[in-house]
């Protein structure tokens, strides 16, 4: 089976038609649901959170059998990500799109969940510190996407579980949990 | 001889036909008498050789179809009811059944991916992988009995040869004798071009362009528009051993 450094890639990676988005509607709804699964499958396992729709991915392209997917394919696919709430578009361009393999509240319960296991009831983090600290090594946070760490933070604050303080300067945020 | 005159001559002649028509009775008799005996016999063979080897039979596929073989010579069909001795004795109809329904699943699994059109060979190797925990191994001759069994339910099961290689087919689709032959022609490798098809079946554009786009339709072709030629291919999984990457 073909990889990508220890990800192993899936049967239809290596078959033609699979890079050429299909005309008949059943026949791409299902390309589409293998595309979508992939896609969610190899940003999960090597902490992607940002796709470029016209730049390098290797996913996108499949040396082995000499294909790329159009930007049209790449499009629909992400498309089909957006419509699930797996994924959003950066820019209206729609040039940049944000992974979510985990949603924002599954985010925020993961927060929950490393608050617990390390006791930080009551304690008091810098952002940094959540995204590439010690305590985070070994867990889905360890460096996690910057924005989709803060909206789950904010959807936490939101319901009281944390507040958000501001440093002396802009990037350096914190906050104090209270469970 | 001479017709005998009066009463007495009609009885004897009466006579003389009930004595025939006993001898004729009696010797049918002891014909069918005979043939039960020996049916009764063979039956007691076959019985006593199916018990004998009946490990051999559910376990070794070859010799399972040789077993079939020689019972359809003798037309016994232990396939033919669940109830009767066969069933009891090798738990044959019931293997054929789970082989049925596991066949119908496999099929469903796949027909997204290749239209409802599955080569016998595949199928046979996806079988076989499901079944890996039981320890009877299935030939391909296995599954067309059962598939043959399917035909029953009248859900449109079928094993349909193109070129030297069968699919099974269970979608009600009718596949007409141009896409049997684009199908063949797909065997090579894997994939048609209009040109290609145009060329080696010397059909007119159209008709060529016609079928295939039936086949997309189907859902038993995809098209491929990749390739650096820029010439469009068409690729058909139920061809290629690529079937079994989805959902199964």
């Amino acid at each position: 089976m073909q990889k990508l450094g220890e990800f192993k890639l899936p049967h239809f990676f290596n078959y033609p038609p699979y890079f050429t988005l299909q005309p008949v509607r059943d026949t791409r709804e299902k390309q589409v649901q293998l595309w979508k699964e992939l896609i969610l499958d190899y940003c999960r396992t090597q902490k992607i959170f940002t796709i470029i729709l016209d730049e390098e991915f290797p996913l996108f392209t499949n040396p082995v059998i000499d294909r790329s997917l159009s930007h049209e394919a790449r499009e629909a696919f992400l498309s089909a990500l957006i419509s699930e709430g797996r994924a959003e578009w950066m820019d209206k361009g729609h040039k940049k799109c944000l992974v979510l393999w985990l949603r924002i509240q599954d985010w925020a319960d993961c927060i929950l969940r490393f608050v617990k296991d390390n006791g930080l009831e009551d304690s008091v983090m810098t952002i940094e510190e959540i995204r590439t600290g010690i305590e985070s090594r070994g867990t889905e946070l360890h460096g996690m996407d910057r924005n989709v760490l803060m909206r789950a933070l904010r959807l936490l604050e939101h319901k009281g579980k944390l507040a958000i303080f501001k440093g002396t300067s802009a990037d350096d945020e914190g906050v104090k949990f209270s469970l | 001889m001479r017709r005998r005159p009066g009463i007495g001559g009609l009885q004897s002649a009466a006579a003389a036909r009930d004595q025939y028509r006993l001898l004729g009775e009696n010797v049918a008799k002891i014909r069918t008498d005979m043939m039960k005996e020996q049916l009764a016999t063979f039956r007691n063979q076959l019985e006593d050789f199916a018990r004998k080897h009946k490990n051999d039979i559910r376990k070794n596929p070859a010799f399972r179809s040789q077993f079939h073989e020689m019972c359809a010579k003798v037309g016994v069909d232990p396939l033919a009811s669940n109830k009767g001795f066969w069933a009891e004795l090798l738990g044959i109809g019931d293997f054929y059944y789970e082989l049925g329904v596991q066949i119908v699943d496999i099929c469903l699994a796949t027909r997204p991916h290749n239209g409802g059109l599955i080569s016998l060979q595949e199928l046979c190797r996806l079988l076989c992988q499901r079944r890996k925990s039981a320890r009877e191994a299935v030939s391909e001759d296995d599954c067309l009995r059962a598939i043959s069994k399917l035909k029953v339910l009248g859900s449109g099961f079928e094993v349909i040869s193109v070129g030297k290689r069968k699919l099974v087919r269970s979608v009600p689709t009718e596949l007409n004798k141009d896409h049997n032959e684009i199908l063949e022609l797909a065997q090579a490798q894997g994939f048609v071009t209009v040109e290609e098809v145009e060329k080696r079946l010397s059909w007119p554009s159209g008709r060529v362009v016609d079928a295939l786009d039936t086949l997309l339709d189907e859902g038993l072709a995809m098209i491929d528009k990749g390739h650096r030629d820029g010439i469009p291919r068409y690729w058909f999984p139920c061809v290629s051993s690529i079937a079994s990457i989805v959902g199964v």
